[in-house]
Formats: structure tokens, sequence, C-alpha cells
């Protein structure tokens, strides 16, 4: 299965692929982890070898705090 | 000529439905495919606005607000540029957004170029923050180092030189189900060096 994180972080998933790739990811805590394990070993390669030290966990519990919603007619890039 | 031509079309048509399946999903309203996007693109998004915001509470803030802003334009999102170089310009509006507001109150980052960046070290990073990334960056290195050739090839030239698998497979003369096994081996390598250095993290990782 990691086989398929590494295949799914680089987008290289067949499109049918994807969802029970996320489904495996998103119901088993060590797969999470070689997710991220992965990209950080690739931005490490890049000159960016910064922990996520929480920092994804803290934007996933603040837009959850703010009840953020995707709101059809929003341009972030207007914004 | 007219091959090189085609391969930079198919090149930038690839960079533009990278992700496409997962940006669908979160369309959709599936969480989990936006904190994958999330978990994926937020280091480099973060040194992105590092060059304008110089505080890391600051820069984790703008870096927030660019996911939300995100995700709450999401419907927005078309497909026409890849999906990091939308969330990109996202960003850039976010840091520019924050400066306006906080204009006079804080100090700004000189807009670098990234050499001479040292990513994620900003005038409030602790030491031990400091010391993880350099320990991160020597692991590796290290593992880079004692990784068998084909496989540290594969690697470099996916997260480094930018190629895609096709590509590989063209470069190495393999078929891509090499490069993909190669690639994962690869990774799989450095992910078993480096959980000794992120260990006592792990509880804070997504």
């Amino acid at each position: 299965m990691s086989l398929r994180v590494s295949l799914l972080l680089d987008a290289e998933l067949e499109t049918a692929e994807v969802k029970p790739a996320l489904d495996e990811v998103a119901s088993d805590a060590g797969l999470r982890d070689r997710y991220t394990l992965y990209g950080l070993a690739g931005d490490a390669l890049r000159g960016n070898p910064t922990p996520d030290d929480g920092f994804s966990i803290r934007i996933f519990e603040r837009m959850k705090r703010e009840g953020v919603k995707i709101e059809p007619g929003y341009d972030p890039l207007k914004d | 000529m007219q091959s090189v031509e085609r391969a930079y079309a198919e090149k930038r048509m690839a960079e533009k439905e990278a992700d496409a399946e997962l940006v669908r999903l979160a369309q959709r309203g599936d969480e989990r495919a936006f904190q994958a996007l999330v978990v994926k693109y937020q280091r480099r998004i973060a040194r992105h606005v590092a060059r304008y915001v110089k505080r890391a509470n600051d820069v984790e803030e703008v870096v927030q607000d660019a996911f939300m802003r995100a995700y709450r334009g999401l419907a927005s999102y078309r497909g026409d540029a890849s999906f990091y170089s939308w969330l990109y310009r996202i960003a850039s509006n976010a840091a520019f957004s924050f400066l306006k507001k906080n204009a006079g109150e804080m100090p700004v980052a000189d807009e670098r170029s990234d050499e001479g960046f040292e990513p994620g070290v900003t005038d409030e990073q602790t030491p031990e923050r400091v010391l993880l990334a350099r320990q991160i960056g020597e692991a590796v290195e290290r593992a880079m180092a004692r990784l068998q050739p084909e496989l540290a090839e594969a690697l470099v030239l996916f997260e480094v030189e930018g190629k895609s698998y096709k590509e590989i497979a063209e470069m190495l003369g393999t078929p891509i189900g090499t490069v993909r096994t190669r690639i994962f081996r690869a990774r799989e390598f450095i992910a078993r060096r480096l959980e000794p250095v992120l260990g006592p993290a792990r509880d804070r990782r997504w």
C-alpha cells in the first residue's frame, strides 16, 4: 500500500484509484505518516527540510473552528 | 523541433492535470482530499510566504489564511493552471493583505530569492526547530549517500529535476513501472531513517 501512497503524492495514480487510496490513507495513521515523510523527503532534497511540527493539523483545526466551507461565487484570486 | 514542442506541451498538460482528481474530490466536499493537498504543499507555501512575512507566527497565520481562502474558493478553480500555481497566487494575495493590514506594526522580510534563504528560519524560530530542520537535512543527505544509485537517480530526477515518471522512464530506458518502484523504494529508505529523527513529533503529524 505504501507504493500507492507514493503514487498518490505524485499524482501518478489512475483517476479511479485515487479515492480508494485516499480512503486507505485516511483510515490508517501509518499510511498518513508515510505520505508526510515522503513529502518531507522531497522537500528536504529541494533544500527545505522544515519539520511539520503540527503545522498541517493546526490548519485543519482552524478551518474546523471557523467553519470554513466551499463558497460558490467566491474567487480567492480577487480577494 | 516538433518533438521538443510536443514534449513541452505534454509536460505543461501533465503539470496542469497533476492533483486533478484530488482537487475534484475536494470540490465535491471530500475534506480528506483537501487535507492531502495541504500536507503536500504546506511547506512550499510557507517558504513562499516567508519571503514577505518575517515572524514565524505570522507566516503560519498567512499560510492558514491562504489554505482557507483556497478551500472557500475551490469552486472557482477551473484547472486552467496547476493547483499549486493557483495556490501560490492565493498565498501571495494573503501575504499582501496581511502586510497591508499590519503596515507599520511589524518588520517585513525583504523579498528574497531562494538562494541564501534558510528555509523555515525566521526571527522567532526556536533553536530546537532549527536543529530539527538541520537534522532532517542531514538524515536525508546520509540516506541518499547510502541509497542504491539507480534508486537515488530516479528520486532526484523526479524531486529535484522536476521530471515526470514518463520522462524518467524514457531517460533511463526502463518501463514506467520500474520508475514507480524505484522512487517508492528510495522514499521508503529515507523515511525509515527520518523516523528516529522525527520520533517525538509523530503525534503532531497528519
